[in-house]
């Protein structure tokens, strides 16, 4: 663990900080200041990342480091249009998202640039891996919603925004499609590249297997409905687990040699 | 039907369960192992039990045979495990023995520069099989980005990275003193006659090295040639290490296509940019020099099932698409348009 002495550093520090600014002052009930903190921390994620984009010229989604600051970027849009489209509460939740998925960014993983190397320049690349960090966000935030019901004592429901375990749900709803949408385009990169759809490597069987969560989730909520909400949140947050171990443990243990290895 | 409805979805869930824990398992075992596992016998015998599962579905859920996007889901299911099945090595295997089919699933083809080939090393076996047409090799080469970078190390453990340009310096601290690029080659060659050593750069040939001087603390500098292709060349008692690197951009075999004396395709591949002729990928493996001259390794891969595989992948994305998020936006927007209505009347 270290700390960035660089003005990309400074970025990344300060977007946390109006995070948790943001994550602190929603908590204390001043939702509007938390709303203007969080809107502050994504301008600023926003300039840290265009910064990375053109100190490296290319769009940062190379590695680990630049994965984490992208989905520190798109927290704040796809809570917003959670809270305006969807009717969805607990948005404190994912201010501490936020904050959360940029601390590997800001104190784990090395920041140096790299030259793109053969097999990532594809046209591939970009919307392939786009679409999952959007996927990973909207599943976070359902991971959230989902521990919030099980943590939750208090079933009353407000008129303005939806029950956890239907918020839970619209949020998969959102991001399974993105999620499906990743693992095609990754298959079809896979045979552009490679020669093979399906390479059977560890990263793409994790991703095989956080998809059949979701698959089943669906096929769980159609047979049994609301009647055991706990159990549909236990599915959410399994889901969500899986994704972790495929973002990280995959990319960053030896158990797992394979193509994806140029993620670290 | 209604009372195998319930059995149906449970099975469902069952398989589902069963293939999510034996992916967990396959990505322990490795891509190898985990391909030889996913086409060994009983998961052959699983995956069409599968596909037996969803079309029962389909049959017996009138729901999943009359919301389109549902059906193009499980229906898009289908065809890529089917699609899967029939380009896997067990499925050419089986069109081989019942249809005749010669393909090769996959191989390796190693082309000498300026020379044509038909023979494929088998993945599977040590035999080879000869392709109906020829790859000829015009040329093979490596492309890098430029400019490369120079790497400094010290022996404490602080490391420096510069632009591999004339005139880049880089200062080190009080006790290590300023390093600096003075020229940048891309053939290096030193002619020596008596004590004089005059480096140049030599038409044609490829030695790319850098001249570094290092200015000491002291006021002495020492003057350093830093090569590509030897990084580990330096001298121990130097306080520091330095190392040229150029990142590969692209890998490139400039490939033609010769039938019957005539050349039919040609393509200059490279990484994500595949030849493709006559139902065969050839990609860029690959490469190396041996006492003959520079030779290229492509890999090449029947297309068998990539169509219908693909066919499975735009269905199964058009009905999640439409069922996820194209009917509950349509639902939005009528429940919108009829709350307006009721507000104006």
């Amino acid at each position: 663990m270290a700390i960035k002495y660089t003005l990309q550093g400074l970025l990344i520090y300060l977007t946390m900080a109006a995070f948790l600014a943001a994550f602190v002052a929603t908590a204390a009930r001043r939702k509007k200041a938390g709303q203007w903190l969080f809107a502050i921390g994504f301008c600023v994620s926003l300039v840290s990342y265009v910064y990375r984009w053109i100190d490296g010229r290319h769009v940062p989604l190379q590695n680990l480091f630049e994965v984490f600051l992208c989905l520190g970027l798109v927290c704040y849009p796809i809570s917003l249009l959670s809270r305006r489209g969807l009717r969805i509460g607990g948005q404190w939740a994912d201010m501490l998202i936020a904050a959360v998925v940029l601390f590997p960014a800001g104190f784990v993983f090395h920041a140096e640039q790299q030259h793109l190397p053969p097999a990532l320049q594809s046209w591939l690349f970009v919307p392939h891996v786009a679409v999952y960090m959007l996927a990973y966000i909207f599943m976070a935030m359902a991971g959230a919603r989902a521990a919030i019901e099980l943590a939750t004592a208090d079933r009353s429901i407000s008129d303005r925004i939806l029950p956890f375990e239907q918020a839970t749900y619209e949020l998969i709803a959102l991001g399974f499609p993105l999620l499906t949408l990743g693992l095609i385009l990754g298959s079809i990169w896979g045979k552009r590249a490679w020669g093979d759809y399906w390479g059977w490597d560890p990263k793409e069987l994790w991703s095989l297997a956080s998809w059949l969560v979701y698959a089943g989730y669906f096929h769980w909520r159609y047979m049994f409905g609301k009647k055991h909400p706990h159990i549909n949140s236990l599915w959410a947050i399994a889901g969500m687990a899986v994704i972790i171990i495929t973002l990280l443990w995959v990319n960053l243990s030896r158990l797992f040699p394979g193509l994806h290895s140029y993620a670290t | 039907m209604v009372r195998l409805k319930r059995p149906l979805l449970w099975a469902c869930l069952i398989a589902i369960a069963a293939l999510a824990i034996l992916s967990v398992y396959g990505a322990f075992l490795g891509a190898e192992r985990a391909q030889a596992f996913f086409n060994s016998v009983p998961v052959a015998i699983y995956w069409g039990a599968f596909v037996v599962l969803l079309g029962a579905g389909i049959v017996a859920f009138r729901r999943l045979r009359w919301v389109p996007s549902l059906l193009l889901m499980h229906l898009g299911c289908i065809l890529v495990v089917i699609g899967g099945m029939w380009g896997s090595k067990p499925g050419q295997d089986l069109q081989q023995r019942f249809l005749g089919t010669e393909r090769i699933y996959k191989g390796r083809m190693p082309i000498l520069e300026g020379t044509s080939e038909n023979r494929v090393a088998l993945a599977d076996s040590n035999d080879t099989q000869e392709l109906p047409f020829s790859i000829r090799l015009r040329e093979f080469r490596i492309e890098y980005y430029e400019p490369g970078d120079l790497y400094i190390h010290s022996h404490d453990g602080r490391r420096w990275k510069l632009p591999a340009e004339p005139g880049r310096t880089q200062r080190l601290g009080g006790d290590l003193g300023t390093v600096t690029i003075q020229r940048v080659f891309r053939n290096f060659r030193m002619d020596i006659s008596g004590d004089e050593r005059i480096a140049h750069d030599a038409p044609g040939g490829l030695n790319p090295a850098l001249e570094v001087t290092i200015e000491r603390p002291d006021g002495s500098t020492a003057r350093r040639y830093v090569f590509l292709q030897r990084a580990g060349h330096h001298n121990p008692d130097d306080p520091l290490v330095l190392a040229y690197a150029q990142s590969v951009r692209h890998y490139i075999s400039e490939l033609e296509v010769v039938r019957d004396n005539e050349v039919v395709a040609s393509k200059n591949i490279r990484v994500n940019h595949p030849l493709y002729y006559d139902g065969y990928h050839f990609y860029q493996h690959a490469y190396g020099q041996n006492q003959y001259g520079n030779y290229t390794v492509l890999t090449v891969v029947a297309d068998s099932g990539l169509r219908i595989v693909y066919s499975g992948y735009a269905m199964l994305m058009v009905g999640i698409v439409w069922h996820f998020w194209g009917r509950p936006l349509r639902s939005a927007l009528r429940h919108r348009r009829s709350n307006e209505r009721d507000g104006n009347q």
